[in-house]
């Protein structure tokens, strides 16, 4: 290992990622990045049991659905899928403004970045009260266990991305990542992405999935 | 090098917005049957969830062997998912 890329790996907050000694296998890919990839792995995983567990009880059940409980509504989530993907294209640009050493652009992006995380949160709330009032409550059948399960075990990351992006949004604002310093910008919307993508899965799997006439 | 290119995020903003239309007029066809709804909407999910990670995560731009390392461990739930749910649905319908 060179002197440089041992002070690299001493200091990784030091080094910006253009200065990231190469590695032959992982590339320029920072140790910031390949803990966050690792992690999210491991938390795909975690979702993956879940999805899992719903998937072997609905394809063994002969009624998914119990006498009076309500359907989940589609159109209603529809909205909150689409925007949090408009919080993941608000998420490339704070980054891509980052990169280029735009910190004004870079804190409004990542501001409105956790904002949509704040309304998804709060579409959720909405969404759950409603269902409560029409008889969907958790314990009553495995649809409505691993209904509430599953959605809020992602909230719950949704919770975690908006106070982690609210940290990096602060510290964007105080000019800690200036100057080609984003690493952490871009390991936060690694995060940031996965919540969406898991996202994606769990609409399709637990929401548009119809149920068998 | 930083891979920015904010045309190409656009692009795929608008990809995932149609592929999402496309997903909501799968469920709301009335003469598709069961099995290639089914089948339609994994394939519009896994390629909403690919453009993602491919895009929006870099994953196109790391190298060949952190892609591997992010992807094998990927497939490994689906093929548990393949045999237990097609097990669980046997089992109900024998």
């Amino acid at each position: 290992m060179s002197e440089h890329a041992a002070a690299a790996h001493a200091h990784p907050d030091f080094v910006t990622p253009a200065d990231w000694p190469e590695d032959p296998q992982y590339g320029k890919a920072t140790l910031g990045k390949l803990g966050m990839w690792i992690f999210l792995l491991s938390d795909a995983l975690s979702f993956a049991g879940l999805l899992l567990a719903y998937g072997i009880l609905r394809g063994g059940s002969t009624h998914w659905h119990n006498p009076g409980e309500p359907e989940l509504g589609i159109p209603f989530t529809a909205g909150l899928t689409f925007l949090l993907i408009c919080s993941s294209v608000t998420m490339v640009l704070g980054y891509a403004a980052a990169v280029e050493n735009k910190r004004k652009q870079a804190t409004l992006f990542l501001g409105l970045t956790a904002l949509g995380g704040v309304l998804f949160l709060c579409g959720q709330a909405h969404e759950y009260h409603g269902l409560s009032q029409e008889g969907l409550h958790f314990g009553a059948s495995a649809y409505a266990s691993t209904f509430y399960v599953i959605t809020s075990f992602h909230g719950f990351h949704v919770f975690t991305g908006v106070t982690y992006l609210t940290i990096i949004t602060i510290a964007t604002a105080l000019g800690k990542f200036d100057n080609g310093n984003y690493n952490r910008i871009e390991v936060a919307g690694l995060f940031w992405h996965f919540v969406d993508l898991i996202w994606i899965l769990v609409f399709t799997f637990v929401y548009l999935v119809p149920t068998q006439k | 090098m930083a891979h920015v290119n904010r045309k190409q995020y656009m692009v795929i903003f608008l990809v995932l917005f149609v592929l999402t239309i496309l997903e909501l007029a799968v469920v709301k066809m009335p003469a598709i049957g069961r099995t290639p709804m089914f089948i339609a909407l994994i394939a519009l999910a896994v390629s909403k969830a690919a453009f993602v990670g491919l895009y929006y995560m870099h994953l196109k731009h790391e190298t060949r062997i952190l892609k591997l390392t992010i992807a094998i461990p990927l497939c490994t739930p689906a093929v548990y998912a393949l045999i237990l749910i097609a097990e669980a649905a046997w089992r109900r319908l024998s």
